[in-house]
């Protein structure tokens, strides 16, 4: 064993709180060490790949990973601070805390002046038979597996919970092309920001309230799943038992802060289930009941990153405060006002609730409703179409916009208003909303409508292709004919389509028809979905050369089976309507014959 | 299961191609995987046998806080294979029971 000295901050887990942290002290010349369990450091930002609500100086509209990255370089450009992968804590004794670095498989013991305890969290497991079985993963490890190392976890998932990791890990599962049969939630309502529920619902993903899994199926590994409905009291309802075939069943029923440590250490606890279990008690500098150990992030409460950041940040200075004589007094005060307007809005009240447990005082704040009750003012304009109804802490519409037409105000947790007259209908806002909650939208002198859709899927779409239109609840409306297709840097690409103008206040995504298909066109000369649109790629644009080089239509059926999918096909992929083709040549004879018959055919009304 | 090369939002960057072994059997992983997503990727999901009811368990939480991918590697038992970065030539074993030393 080997004992380090000289260190003034210990930060034990290298996540969002951690590194924030870290990084408070270290700018302010503190020696600084993060100890993470992790292959890199970032926590669980390394595998998240939606992009983060909040505000601009926490990264609000950045995807998970890139916060992680931008987090990590920073930290690793002060030169008083490392980062040591790979090691765990094994204990917190009085004479120095105990350090495994798993590389090397050796121990130290170091004796800080102070410490963060940026824990995190770990995955609540919820009791059904067959709940060990493999194939049974915390939503985390299915992220770890799919966005980390970019490993499929299955083929096709059952989620179990609707808070926002439940829906946004199964949005990602289906960008990973993985099935997700449905979402269960126990409770009659969804548990997280309705802009990801109706992220999932318009992608076609069902959520059924009021269900529970029963059990897992299979013997070696998950093969599938008995889901059954709920009484008002969460009780099954026998025989509303239903089987699913899945290969993967996934839990999302929450978290549990990682207390262990802070409880060894002597911390004293406190159970508050609206924070997710047991907690250290702390004062508004996060200091726990232990002078020189502070809490940060998930192992204080769980709630999301963007205030994991923050109270890391305020864990850091407020050491700074212990250990130097720096004035940071301002950006502390700054900090705290930042936290509790980012809590003030009704999506934090459980927080808010668990918070008052512990001795936080919450004043009330107001905060304004959305306003775009001009939008019909301004028909015939290119303009967003904010779907945002719920006051969820986020306002990068506000400050992602060029010409100042969309506020939220000084509180963050307020719904944009929207000044119609000054947007150039320029889109960056739908790019930019972490909620891919804002359509774009124009209606046209022809009776159609312009519909600009976020998409963050591949294919992507080509201008003039067919795609199906589809509505809130991924449910087919209408073929519709892609205007256009602007690419975005941050991967949110908007597709716009045209559609009928009754159809376009209920289309909100896109199917695109798969471009891989071996799929049988025609049967009798067994020619593929795939074969046909190669040869339309390579020129052959019309129904008699498509027969002539392809032989479709030449079989003894006549072409009854083949001939209008072939012309459906044709006008899927040169933007033609079908009325507008050439159907082709109807040639006899139009079923197979014998020559014999033929032969020995008679001429009605002749006698031989 | 299979690997991701196509994804709308993620460029994956791996490392190099390295080989190892998983009860006896010559597998392929990326450098800087971890040894559960490398079997993984090569179809392997059940990690160990529990001790006392013998069940088979695999990957749950990915992060080092649950006991549910405990495996043998290179002859030590209880390795978070989660959080632990495959080598080559590691010699990797189902868990059997709560793992004994065989060096």
């Amino acid at each position: 064993m080997r004992l380090v000295s000289n260190l003034d901050l210990l930060v034990i887990g290298g996540g969002p709180a951690g590194l924030s942290s870290a990084i408070e002290a270290a700018k302010n010349g503190l020696t600084v060490l993060v100890v993470d369990e992790g292959v890199s450091s970032g926590g669980q930002l390394v595998k998240q790949t939606h992009k983060f609500f909040g505000n601009e100086s926490f990264f609000a509209s950045v995807r998970g990973f890139e916060i992680s990255r931008r987090l990590t370089e920073q930290l690793n450009s002060l030169d008083s601070a490392r980062i040591q992968n790979e090691s765990s804590v094994v204990a917190i004794y009085p004479d120095g805390i105990l350090v495994h670095d798993m590389r090397n498989d050796h121990t130290s013991l170091l004796k800080p002046k102070k410490i963060v305890l940026a824990t995190g969290a770990s995955e609540r497991f919820i009791q059904f038979e067959n709940n060990d079985l493999p194939g049974v993963y915390g939503a985390g490890a299915v992220q770890t597996l799919m966005n980390q190392f970019g490993i499929l976890p299955g083929r096709s998932v059952l989620m179990i919970g609707s808070g926002n990791i439940g829906l946004i890990v199964s949005y990602q599962l289906l960008q990973a092309g993985v099935e997700v049969r449905a979402i269960l939630e126990a409770s009659n309502r969804i548990g997280g920001y309705q802009v990801h529920a109706d992220k999932v619902r318009r992608v076609g993903i069902p959520i059924l309230l009021q269900h529970t899994i029963l059990r897992a199926i299979g013997e070696e590994s998950v093969r599938g799943a008995v889901i059954s409905k709920l009484d008002e009291r969460w009780s099954p309802i026998s025989g509303t038992e239903r089987e699913l075939v899945v290969d993967t069943i996934c839990i999302a029923v929450g978290l549990l802060p990682s207390i262990e440590l802070a409880a060894q250490a002597g911390c004293e606890m406190k159970y508050v289930q609206e924070l997710g279990g047991y907690v250290p008690l702390r004062d508004e500098d996060m200091r726990t009941s232990i002078d020189d150990i502070f809490i940060a992030g998930d192992a204080a409460g769980i709630e999301e990153a963007t205030t994991a950041m923050i109270e890391g940040q305020i864990a850091g200075l407020a050491v700074v405060s212990d250990l130097t004589k720096n004035s940071i007094q301002e950006r502390l005060k700054y900090l705290k006002d930042t936290l509790r307007k980012f809590r003030s809005g009704p999506t934090s009240s459980k927080t808010r609730a668990g918070l008052s447990k512990l001795g936080s005082k919450f004043e009330e704040v107001s905060f304004t409703n959305g306003n775009q009750n001009d939008f019909t003012k301004y028909t015939g304009k290119m303009r967003p179409l904010i779907e945002c109804f719920e006051a969820i802490p986020c306002n990068p519409c506000e400050t992602s916009c060029p010409a100042g037409a969309i506020s939220i105000g000084d509180n963050i947790n307020s719904r944009p208003i929207i000044d119609y007259s000054k947007c150039t209908g320029c889109g960056i806002c739908a790019t930019t909303c972490p909620g891919l909650a804002i359509f774009m939208f124009r209606e046209n002198k022809d009776g159609t409508c312009s519909v600009g859709i976020p998409y963050e899927f591949l294919p992507l779409p080509a201008e003039g292709q067919y795609v199906t239109a589809l509505g809130r609840n991924g449910e087919a409306i209408c073929k519709a004919k892609v205007e256009k297709v602007v690419k975005s840097a941050n991967k949110t690409n908007l597709v716009y389509i045209s559609v009928l103008r009754e159809y376009a206040s209920d289309v909100r995504h896109i199917l695109v028809p798969s471009k891989e298909s071996g799929a049988m066109v025609c049967r009798c000369e067994e020619v593929t979905v795939d074969q046909v649109r190669k040869a339309i790629k390579e020129g052959y644009t019309d129904f008699e050369e498509l027969r002539r080089y392809l032989r479709i239509g030449m079989g003894p059926c006549g072409g009854r089976t083949c001939r209008l999918n072939t012309l459906m096909i044709l006008s899927e992929e040169t933007g033609v309507p079908v009325e507008r083709l050439s159907p082709g040549v109807f040639r006899p004879p139009s079923i197979p014959v014998s020559f014999k018959a033929l032969g020995e055919g008679r001429v009605d009304g002749y006698e031989e | 299961m299979e690997r991701i090369f196509k994804h709308p939002l993620i460029s994956f960057k791996r490392g190099e191609i390295i080989t190892f072994f998983f009860e006896g059997r010559e597998l392929s992983a990326y450098t800087g995987e971890t040894i559960a997503a490398a079997l993984h990727a090569n179809g392997i999901k059940d990690l160990r046998y529990s001790p006392i009811r013998n069940r088979p368990q695999g990957l749950f939480c990915a992060i080092g806080k649950c006991s549910s991918c405990l495996m043998e590697v290179d002859g030590k038992p209880n390795v978070r294979t989660c959080i632990t970065p495959v080598k080559p030539g590691m010699i990797v074993r189902r868990q059997h029971g709560r793992g004994e030393i065989s060096e």
